[in-house]
């Protein structure tokens, strides 16, 4: 079969395993509930584009939306572990099998990056600054895009981890730094420094030691990709959430050794972990991070409150996935864990971690209003945690009904 | 009177789907201190036998009992009473070898000084030492295999399910392993060992149960079996190889 052939069935492949799902994300009360959202903030950014407060750091906004977005880089491959046997003797002609991933890699991230900045092009002409045309910007947002896309592929080839992390380092370094050039200095001036960065960037590349097709690296990483795909559903419907990637977190292996010494922690010791080393904890973290600067910037207005009970909102849709960890997992079968186990665990640590990140949105808030507004403060604290509960207890009901 | 076997299996027919079993009245015990091999061509019906046993599968007919008990009476103490080692590891990817092994210490209600006292041992034994705090996504398949085997002994079950456990294993690795499963037979565990090393296997089992097709076609002792497979004094391949050419 031809490699490019091999591919496109892959691809539809896996896509027919997704798409059934998407009528229950439609029908399902998150996905109305994020529309509601999104029709909410498209009021208030109209109201507030028409009052933008003087001295809003704009740039810097648009850097931080743009930014992440420009260098952050994947590849679908499709690729499978048995392909270190198959394809390896066409090794020579893996070329045709990858190369609609450089392009799709580009495209799709693409469009989600001029999304973000026509969203934010109002803002930026509105804010008096010397801004640039819009060919211009787009133009080079595709130009860092590829760069950025170009740059990611090659630390996939990089034989060694140290040399693929610290060139990763340097990716997002260099990027974001043409970017601010970009956004802060007169257009021919930072042309000339985009260009003598890039091609010095370019040429680094060349130094490390890398593979002609860097197999066990673009399993690794569609493995990851395709996890995401279904850590995404698993949002709104339940879906299998193995094979997401593991990152190691030193800093936090004690976490979990001291539970009590019983069978019924077993389970909350191998969730524990797995949590501690998931990508959830990160998307969490970055979550309750960013619910902390939005609550504590807007204080206990109508819109703080709204951001602060969003983000609980948000960050119990994503630990929702707790439930579905090593729940079809056939180890789990094994061991003699008590019953319903699982369950309880997974609500146990969804419900406790949600608490204790929900007081900690609170304080910049609270710090931010107390002395104005106490009792909507206070108030803002109250509905948040009923509103834990009462996920809590949807969790259990939701759940039970499940198993049975 | 005599002891009640710690595994019993009796007329047990079963597959993956009613009508077609792949087990045909499969009927055979395991006493206590007893290490029993349990040998067959690839799709005999070995692993499906291991599952029923686990219980990851249901039977058709027949039923199996551990000490006793059948699975459907009480699913925690009847787990609690065997150890399964898989053909092919099944690790969490998250935790680390040594979280592996408190994990099971936990799941199976060892005691925190037991279970520290034994995962040093095995951690030694098994030459993992170093490789206690790597999580296990990053180790070789062979250190995986031993990390099931492992998180078996640390539980120190009644009864162990071991399905072709030196795949993969070093050398050094297989005799630890045969070392320390002649050491738990001797403190009363009992073994149900599948393997197709039958050279390794012969001088160690008691006795030998052999599977063919679905259906047991001889089992006992090694001087037993052959003078069922009419091949008195011969090894265990040859008897293997006799029964299973004669069988076909």
């Amino acid at each position: 079969m031809e490699l490019q052939e091999l591919r496109r069935k892959r691809k539809s492949s896996f896509w027919s395993k997704v798409l059934p799902f998407v009528p229950y994300v439609i029908q399902s009360g998150v996905a109305v509930l994020f529309l509601l959202l999104l029709i909410a903030f498209a009021a208030w950014y109209t109201n507030f584009l028409q009052n933008i407060p003087p001295g809003l750091p704009v740039l810097w906004i648009m850097l931080l939306l743009l930014g992440p977005m420009t260098v952050y880089s994947s590849f679908r491959t499709y690729m499978q572990p048995a392909d270190i046997i198959f394809l390896l003797p066409r090794e020579a002609d893996m070329k045709q099998y990858l190369s609609p991933a450089h392009r799709s890699g580009v495209i799709y991230k693409l469009i989600g990056l001029f999304l973000i900045l026509v969203l934010v092009w109002p803002l930026y002409i509105r804010s008096g600054v010397d801004t640039k045309p819009l060919w211009m910007v787009l133009l080079v947002l595709l130009l860092l895009k590829v760069l950025s896309a170009y740059g990611s592929w090659q630390e996939l080839r990089i034989t060694t981890v140290r040399a693929r992390m610290g060139y990763r380092l340097l990716r997002w370094c260099v990027i974001l730094l043409m970017l601010a050039a970009w956004l802060w200095q007169p257009a021919w001036k930072s042309l000339i420094f985009m260009l003598l960065v890039g091609v010095n960037y370019v040429l680094a590349l060349r130094f490390p030691m890398k593979h002609a097709v860097a197999w066990d690296n673009l399993i690794e990483a569609e493995k990851i990709g395709a996890s995401k795909v279904m850590m995404w559903l698993g949002w709104f419907v339940e879906v299998p959430a193995d094979g997401q990637k593991v990152i190691r977190r030193r800093w936090l292996s004690a976490v979990g050794n001291r539970m009590p010494w019983q069978r019924s922690t077993a389970y909350r010791f191998l969730i524990t972990k797995t949590f501690i080393r998931s990508e959830l904890l990160g998307i969490v973290a970055r979550l309750t991070l960013l619910g902390m600067i939005l609550t504590g910037w807007n204080g206990a207005s109508w819109l703080g409150i709204g951001l602060y009970l969003f983000f609980t909102f948000l960050i119990a849709t994503q630990l929702t996935s707790l439930h579905q960890m090593h729940a079809d997992s056939p180890a789990t079968a094994f061991y003699p864990l008590p019953s319903g186990a699982h369950k309880t665990e997974a609500i146990r640590l969804a419900s406790r971690l949600l608490l204790v990140l929900t007081v900690l949105m609170w304080i910049p808030l609270a710090l931010a209003s107390w002395m104005d507004n106490l009792m909507w403060v206070l108030l803002s604290l109250v509905i948040a945690v009923l509103m834990v509960f009462g996920l809590r207890s949807t969790w259990v009901k939701k759940w039970k009904d499940e198993d049975e | 009177m005599s002891e009640t076997p710690v595994l019993q299996v009796e007329e047990l027919s079963g597959g993956y789907s009613i009508g077609r079993p792949v087990l045909h009245d499969v009927q055979f015990t395991v006493n206590k201190g007893e290490m029993v091999g349990l040998i067959g061509l690839n799709g005999a019906g070995k692993s499906t036998t291991m599952k029923h046993i686990l219980g990851l599968m249901s039977p058709h007919r027949g039923g199996i009992t551990v000490q006793g008990k059948t699975r459907g009476e009480n699913p925690e103490a009847y787990q609690s009473s065997l150890a399964f080692v898989p053909e092919s590891p099944l690790l969490y990817e998250e935790l680390t070898v040594r979280e592996h092994l408190e994990f099971a210490a936990r799941a199976y209600n060892v005691a925190k000084e037991d279970y520290e006292e034994r995962a040093a041992r095995l951690l030694k034994l098994f030459n993992m030492e170093e490789k206690a705090d790597s999580l296990s996504m990053h180790l070789s398949k062979g250190m995986k295999q031993k990390v099931m085997i492992m998180c078996a002994f640390v539980a120190r079950p009644p009864l162990y399910i071991i399905d072709e456990p030196f795949l993969g294993l070093d050398p050094l690795g297989i005799r630890s392993l045969l070392d320390f499963m002649i050491e738990m037979r001797a403190q009363g565990s009992s073994i149900l060992l599948s393997s197709h090393i039958l050279s390794t296997i012969e001088n160690y089992c008691d006795r030998f149960i052999v599977l063919h097709r679905g259906e047991v076609i001889a089992q006992g002792t090694l001087a037993e079996i052959a003078v069922q497979a009419k091949l008195p004094g011969a090894a265990l391949e040859d008897i293997f190889y006799s029964l299973v050419k004669g069988g076909d």
